[in-house]
């Protein structure tokens, strides 16, 4: 009978039947005289079925059909056309907010919360740009004021992401024309408040996922 | 993103991030398609499933509440549903093939078998990449043990304990409770 630590350590690929003759002999060997390890193979064999029979179901979908589905979803809309009525009273409200804000600066909860100095690669040497980050309610707004920027080729646009290490929040996207200038406010979900980093790419496609075509980055600082 | 549970990702998809809806697609959208195929009949039923489905989870991503339910159920729900649907619509036409479907207007899943489909395809996403890695390679490409060890140039030896390892962390990670769907409705 082979031992015990050892032969438990087989009985994934033992119910899987991908042991060898010999070592599946010696499992079957094992278990007769072991209580826990058949227990075990019990449980083993569940999660195997289990698994096999999502695996037989599964099928990769065609390549460019995520494409496909993240083209075609509505956008969320960063700004909604409201009656005049409801623009009036909410500008008033919005008087009232920046008084309050001057006078009570925590009473709102939307001061600036994070900066960047944005630094150019080697794609955009003569870029520059400073990034500022504000809490307003759900979302973060995202100020950003560039220069020097290359101008955008038709279909194409810069996109601005929040970064910790591997992940990047999209905060949105631009164009820019023959002056490189942009100073726009864009928005980002409040969970990437944290992230630490900020950077700019140069996009030439819809792919959802950040190109590799970085011109602009920096570290956020809070404020 | 890799290790990011489901439900966070839906909560950043309800603030719009794509980069999270693409997550889900990618934890997902294999089983979505492959169901589509084997139930509704047809690849380009299958597509449109799957395009329905993740338009769905895009637009009310802001619903979900993870009190009440995992993604994986959430999504179940909205695939049963949306499957129906086109079983239903394809019914109003000339029907053009034999194969029956699980789904019939009126049932959910009577089998059970999508909803155990959802719930293991939850667990694998939940586990370490180092579990999730071995197990992916041997169900869903086919590789012998040898073979994995080869590709991943790790010893055959702690291939076979480390799949052994992957398979009871799935087993942990998982409902079995077989009632737990019909109770759930």
């Amino acid at each position: 009978m082979s031992e015990h630590p050892e032969t438990r350590n087989l009985l994934g690929p033992y119910v899987m039947g991908a042991l060898e003759p010999q070592e599946e002999q010696e499992v079957e060997d094992h278990l007769q005289g072991c209580a826990s390890c058949r227990e075990e193979t019990q449980d083993l064999r569940l999660a195997h079925e289990r698994l096999a029979d999502l695996a037989y179901t599964t099928e990769a979908p065609p390549p460019d059909l995520k494409n496909r589905i993240v083209a075609g979803i509505p956008r969320r809309e960063a700004r909604r056309r409201v009656p005049s009525w409801l623009a009036a009273v909410a500008a008033a409200f919005c008087v009232l907010a920046v008084l309050g804000a001057i006078f009570t600066p925590d009473l709102f909860g939307g001061g600036p919360l994070a900066s960047a100095t944005l630094s150019p690669t080697e794609r955009a040497p003569k870029a520059g740009g400073e990034v500022s980050i504000q809490g307003v309610g759900e979302n973060m707004e995202v100020r950003l004021e560039a220069w020097g920027l290359p101008a955008c080729k038709h279909e194409h646009y810069y996109e601005l992401w929040l970064v910790e290490g591997e992940e990047r929040v999209s905060a949105g996207s631009f164009t820019v024309g023959p002056s490189g200038r942009i100073d726009l406010s864009m928005n980002a979900p409040n969970f990437a408040g944290s992230y630490p980093g900020v950077g700019i790419t140069y996009e030439k496609d819809k792919n959802p996922d950040a190109s590799d075509m970085k011109v602009l980055s920096g570290e956020l600082h809070e404020l | 993103m890799e290790r990011v549970a489901d439900e966070v990702l839906v909560r950043r998809v309800a603030s719009g991030d794509e980069r999270a809806l693409s997550g889900l697609y990618d934890r997902y959208a294999g089983l979505l398609y492959g169901t589509g195929i084997r139930y509704l009949g047809d690849r380009g039923t299958a597509e449109e499933l799957v395009q329905d489905v993740f338009t769905s989870v895009w637009k009310n991503a802001a619903g979900f509440d993870p009190a009440r339910a995992s993604f994986a159920t959430w999504v179940y729900r909205i695939t049963r549903n949306r499957a129906t649907d086109l079983i239903r619509r394809r019914k109003a036409r000339v029907r053009t093939i034999d194969s029956e479907p699980l789904f019939e207007p009126g049932e959910t899943d009577p089998s059970g078998e999508l909803s155990r489909n959802f719930d293991v395809a939850a667990a694998l996403s939940r586990l370490s990449p180092v579990h999730r890695e071995v197990l992916t390679l041997a169900y869903f490409h086919g590789f012998s043990q040898r073979e994995i060890s080869e590709r991943m140039g790790t010893p055959l030896g702690t291939v076979k304990s480390r799949t052994t390892a992957a398979l009871r962390a799935l087993r942990e990670t998982m409902s079995f409770d077989e009632n737990r769907w019909s109770t759930d409705e």
